[in-house]
């Protein structure tokens, strides 16, 4: 399937994340001829394990991610970055978790919002925005090149497809700027041919710095 | 010819040759088949008048040659009256064939003004073919034609072997006025072209054109199908046939020669479609015409992902990348059969495989990888690698840095960065 590129937003030191920035970078993209072509959605969330009495906490992973992509609603994948574990499992797993009670939701987040065509580029800007709170909590990107899957032959244009973009975007006062991340997709066992499962690696990944990013913001 | 009569009556020509008045009066209430005899009657008689035509040109030149020989010759009327005996008869011939002429053009024979019109009986005026071949009914017109194409291909086959000839028995004479229109699409090149050409002619088979091509090219995976059997193949694509590990590679190699050698020369002459397949970077589509030969005349890319009953050598990509290589690559099959008919099947596959640095080499003119293209506002990577000039000399498979040099000299161009002749 087509390479992409998880992006998200990096707010400069002191600043925080609003809808303003999110209406620019959306303009921004429409003015290098992106066509908005429709909405999607994915959603996040964060799984912390119940605990048993005499359970020992650390004994149980706690980057339990589980992730559902729009590319495929009947799919859920399942990241544990710290064992560099992804699985796809079919969207019913959701129904034995809740039944298995073992892990819940501590934290669901929905990212959400426009999709454009930009010639064989796929460009998606989205939200995030927590299930509970509806506050938003970030910005993020893909950057999809639909022609090619090998995630190593795609690399130099990729790369300059994000330095046009980071250079399009730059000619507008923001307070921040988009970051991208590469996971090293080897450790979790990923072929270079690019498959769901990266993507949602790359979203394990990014929610890391997301909540760092958070949490430095609110001390 | 000093005279020009227009209006002589057949009757007062002399010879028997001519039909007579009545019987021409009568040709268009004649049956059909009655036409067409007589126009084949006045055809073989043109033809007969011109070898006469023939002859008495002959036979003057000789009575001038003899009379110039021995000018003061006693009683040397003879040569005078030769000459004059030959005259006479030379401008009959000529009017009898022009009277003929005249009657086969009308009656539809040389005009084609009957070509078209077909008369109860079904049967059509005899038709002169444009290779000379005369045929009394249309449906040998095709017969005809096919003579027309065989005694072109040998017309090319003696030239071929004339020129052979000439090179061989006579290498101090200059090539170039031989070989006239291809020679100067070979200016420019060294010397050493036409022994390169020599050697690249060896490849007289599709296989053996990819065995070549797999052994100057690494990453290349070739296949040939039938056409039909590349539709089903292509509505079942993207498929994992080819993984990317070489284990696999050297195992599918090998069971395409199996296949080859056990199913014989019957595969070959039945080999309609290529297939180049770059990994993860484009599949091409190349389409051979006629089926069994090395004339290519379609080409195709696509992305290594995509497939379908539109993914085959006359099809369009969904991608505009791949899309917009196509058609720069739409004249390309004609231009190398242009330059050298033996050797365009292999250098138009080479030249396809210069593009497996399609997303990795950035333009020879901006140096960039990316471009917005202005015309469709389109974000694209050089999609346009120039095929004139296209030369590249066989490498020796061990002298692997010169190949990678070679194949890595192409240039690659934008579409608005290519250069403009």
């Amino acid at each position: 399937m087509p390479i992409k590129w998880v992006l998200h937003w990096q707010p400069n030191a002191g600043h925080t994340v609003n809808s303003q920035i999110l209406a620019e970078v959306s303009q921004c993209v429409e003015s290098i001829n992106g066509v908005k072509e429709g909405k999607w959605k994915a959603t996040l969330s964060f799984y912390r394990p119940v605990m048993k009495e005499q359970a020992n906490p650390a004994e149980f992973p706690r980057d339990f991610l589980g992730i559902s992509l729009p590319e495929q609603p009947n799919k859920y994948y399942f990241v544990l970055r710290g064992q560099r574990l992804v699985v796809e499992a079919d969207s019913t797993i959701q129904t034995i978790m809740e039944k298995l009670q073992s892990y819940k939701t501590r934290v669901a987040l929905n990212f959400e919002g426009f999709q454009y065509q930009l010639g064989d580029f796929q460009l998606r800007v989205g939200k995030v925005v927590s299930i509970q709170s509806e506050s938003l909590r970030g910005i993020v990107m893909e950057m999809e090149y639909k022609p090619i899957s090998s995630w190593e032959k795609s690399h130099k244009i990729m790369g300059e497809f994000f330095d046009i973009w980071q250079e399009a975007l730059s000619k507008r006062p923001l307070p921040g700027h988009f970051v991208h991340m590469e996971p090293n997709f080897g450790e979790f066992g990923l072929s270079g041919q690019y498959t769901l499962q990266h993507t949602a690696v790359q979203y394990a990944t990014i929610m890391l710095q997301m909540i760092a990013t958070a949490q430095s913001v609110r001390n | 010819m000093q005279h020009h009569h227009h209006s002589q009556p057949p009757l007062q020509s002399a010879g028997d040759l001519i039909a007579s008045p009545p019987e021409s009066q009568a040709t268009s209430t004649d049956a059909p088949p009655k036409q067409v005899a007589l126009a084949m009657d006045r055809l073989a008689n043109a033809a007969r008048l011109i070898a006469d035509i023939r002859l008495g040109a002959d036979r003057l030149l000789e009575a001038l040659f003899i009379a110039g020989e021995q000018p003061h010759q006693s009683g040397s009327n003879k040569p005078l009256n030769l000459i004059v005996q030959e005259g006479a008869s030379m401008r009959q011939y000529l009017q009898d064939l022009r009277t003929i002429g005249r009657q086969l053009q009308d009656s539809g024979v040389l005009n084609e003004s009957l070509r078209s019109r077909s008369n109860s009986w079904g049967l059509h005026m005899p038709l002169v073919c444009p290779d000379g071949a005369v045929v009394a009914y249309a449906w040998k017109r095709q017969l005809a034609g096919q003579a027309g194409a065989s005694a072109v291909d040998r017309t090319r086959l003696a030239l071929k072997a004339f020129t052979d000839q000439k090179r061989r028995f006579f290498p101090h004479l200059d090539d170039k006025s031989v070989d006239g229109p291809v020679s100067k699409k070979q200016r420019g090149t060294h010397t050493s072209t036409a022994n390169q050409q020599e050697e690249f002619s060896d490849l007289k088979t599709v296989s053996d054109v990819l065995t070549e091509l797999e052994k100057e090219i690494a990453e290349v995976k070739t296949s040939t199908y039938q056409r039909l059997d590349w539709l089903k193949r292509a509505s079942l694509l993207p498929n994992d046939t080819f993984d990317e590990s070489p284990k696999d590679h050297n195992n599918f190699q090998s069971s395409r020669n199996i296949i080859s050698e056990s199913r014989g020369a019957v595969i070959a002459a039945q080999i309609g479609v290529i297939e180049l397949l770059i990994p993860s970077v484009f599949r091409a589509v190349i389409s051979l015409h006629p089926t069994g030969s090395l004339h290519p005349d379609a080409v195709a890319f696509f992305s290594p992902d995509e497939g379908g009953s539109y993914v085959h050598a006359r099809g369009v990509s969904t991608f505009n990348v791949f899309r917009n290589i196509t058609e720069h690559a739409a004249m390309a099959p004609q231009h190398f059969i242009c330059v050298n008919a033996e050797t365009a099947l292999y250098k138009l596959l080479l030249w396809i495989c210069s593009y497996q640095t399609l997303f990795t080499k950035v333009c020879s003119k901006c140096g960039k990888l990316l471009s917005m293209d202005k015309e469709s506002a389109l974000l694209l990577p050089p999609v346009q690698r120039p095929y004139r000039n296209f030369s590249v000399s066989k490498n020796l498979s061990q002298n692997s840095s010169t190949k990678d040099q070679s194949m890595n000299d192409i240039p690659a161009y934008h579409i608005g960065c290519f250069p403009q002749e």
